[in-house]
């Protein structure tokens, strides 16, 4: 579905130094396919994710979705943020609704269907209240739910638990697969936990920095519906050790 | 009810203000045209009354007109300022321009120019007052978190768009902000201008007083300037408490987490 050959990005700095971000990263991601991103801070993760957003534009290769190059941001894809970036006057339900009015996208169900998503994130009774009245955990299931309800082939999540503690974000992450499981579109999820990657995703795609590439692309053969139980499994243990031999391994040989 | 209980500390300061006052006049035996007691400044407005209110009723509309004239001209002009840098630097100079000027400097010319009506005098307090709400407007317009704007443009959101949809509600607290110092800063406006040429108006009840030595109507004509100001200020803070809650809720609280 989403295809990037040889994408390259280089940012011209304000002092007019270059920096460059990604080199050469083809990628492909299937429909319905889960992939997930690693890599060390600044290896350009979320250039990859705002390429593919159609946010900013590549300096070299090209993004495609369904063969189609991506210069715009598209109805298909969806976006969540590393931060909740909720609009603080608006509503949980004004917020979840809010790119669908922006596209002029309102249907008459769309707010029964915001109510129901809500729901399932268990959210249910929060729908009036305001952003900074709900913890950190909830809004960033706002964001996800605000995504979601733009039922989008492609999802694209910056480390979306990022900001929330551990416990949360154990949970977070099975109501994740739930809410995938029941609608199966892609994923791009970026995240720096490696047990998170192997746990959530079809293949986990490692990236090195200094000019941002991939380094290597992980298949996680475990069967799904996935579970923290799963940790302790052969399988589990092979993908993190393989994706921490490139991450850590490097940092050691730049280290000596 | 606990509002009340809040301003309570504040209304007992004013009140011991004003008896302090009272007696220091009494004890000391000051004179009353140089300053007179409240109880002389109450009698002597409340003796004037129909006059006084006729003078309070003009004030106010020019005080409302430029009100109105600097949030009318100012929104727009602080959406434009935000919108283009090249407008920005085009406009912003020029706005400064307009706040060296002293305005009673301005006064006399604006109504040899256009004649001895209201309209001199509106400019006068629209020129004194719109200017901190244009920076204060276009400073919450820009203010907006880059992750808000990027957002917008997830959502395929046009320049428009983000302007009206995301920039625009996010400032919000800053255009209340500037909203309640144009308020005071009007009252002052209108004012300056009636010093300067008006028939009508508190600013000219003050100085016709002052001229016969009437110092305590001229006081009497300081305080209800002083409470158009008050009362302007709570209209605007009430304003925005029932239109926009999330907007004066969140000075207390912490800063949304976008
Ligand atoms: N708009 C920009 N202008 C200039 N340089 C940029 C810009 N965006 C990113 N960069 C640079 O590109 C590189 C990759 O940034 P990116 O944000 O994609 O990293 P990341 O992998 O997401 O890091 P993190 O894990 O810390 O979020 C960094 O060196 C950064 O300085
Ligand atoms: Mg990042």
């Amino acid at each position: 579905m989403i295809r990037l050959d040889g994408v390259g990005k280089t940012f011209r700095g304000r002092d007019g130094a270059e920096v460059e971000a990604l080199r050469d990263v083809s990628l492909n991601v299937a429909e319905g396919e889960f992939v997930a991103i690693v890599g060390a801070s600044g290896c350009g993760k979320s250039t990859l994710l705002r390429l593919v957003a159609g946010l900013v534009g590549v300096s070299a290769g090209g993004v495609s979705l369904d063969g189609q190059a991506v210069t715009a941001p598209r109805a298909e894809t969806a976006m969540v943020f590393q931060a909740a970036t909720l609009l603080p006057w608006a509503d949980v339900l004004r917020n979840v609704t809010f790119p669908l009015r922006l596209m002029g996208r309102m249907e008459r169900d769309t707010e029964d269907k915001a109510r129901a998503l809500l729901a399932t994130a268990g959210l249910a009774g929060f729908e009036g209240r305001l952003p900074r009245e709900l913890s950190g955990g909830m809004q960033q299931r706002v964001a996800i739910c605000r995504a979601l309800l733009q039922e989008p082939r492609l999802l694209l999540m910056d480390e979306p638990f990022g900001a929330l503690d551990a416990l949360t974000r154990e949970e977070m992450s099975i109501e994740l697969l739930r809410l995938w499981a029941a609608r199966r579109m892609g994923v791009l999820f970026v995240t720096h936990s490696i047990p998170e990657a192997v746990l959530l995703a079809d293949r986990v795609v490692v990236m090195s920095p200094r000019p941002g590439r991939i380094v290597d692309v992980v298949e996680v053969a475990l069967p799904r519906p996935r579970s923290f139980d799963q940790e302790g499994s052969d399988e589990f243990q092979r993908c993190a050790r393989r994706i921490r031999a490139h991450i850590f391994g490097e940092r050691a040989a730049r280290a000596a | 009810m606990a509002r009340l209980k809040a301003g309570l500390p504040a209304w007992l300061a004013v009140i011991g203000m004003f008896v302090v006052w009272e007696g220091a006049v009494r004890v000391f035996g000051i004179r009353e045209f140089l300053l007179p007691a409240p109880s002389a400044i109450f009698v002597a407005t409340v003796g004037a009354w129909p006059n006084v209110l006729r003078h309070t009723m003009a004030t106010l509309g020019t005080v409302m007109l430029g009100f109105a004239a600097s949030v009318v001209i100012s929104l727009p002009l602080a959406m434009l300022i935000a919108s283009s840098r090249a407008i920005s630097a085009a406009i912003y100079p020029l706005l400064v321009v307009t706040q060296s000027i002293p305005k009673v400097a301005l006064a006399p010319i604006l109504i040899v120019a256009l004649g001895a009506n209201e309209l001199p005098r509106v400019i006068v307090t629209f020129l004194v007052a719109f200017f901190p709400l244009v920076v204060s407007s276009v400073a919450g317009l820009l203010a907006t978190p880059p992750e808000l704007v990027e957002l917008g443009r997830a959502c395929r959101a046009g320049r428009v768009q983000e302007l009206l949809r995301i920039r625009l509600p996010f400032a919000v607290p800053f255009v209340f902000g500037g909203l309640k110092v144009a308020a005071a800063l009007s009252v002052v406006g209108a004012v300056v201008a009636e010093f300067v040429g008006a028939d009508a108006g508190l600013g000219y009840l003050i100085q016709t007083s002052m001229a016969f030595f009437r110092t305590p109507l001229a006081y009497g004509a300081v305080v209800i300037l002083a409470l158009m100001g008050i009362l302007i200020f709570q209209a605007v803070t009430l304003i925005e408490r029932i239109l926009f809650p999330w907007s004066s809720g969140s000075e207390q609280s912490a800063p949304p987490s976008a």
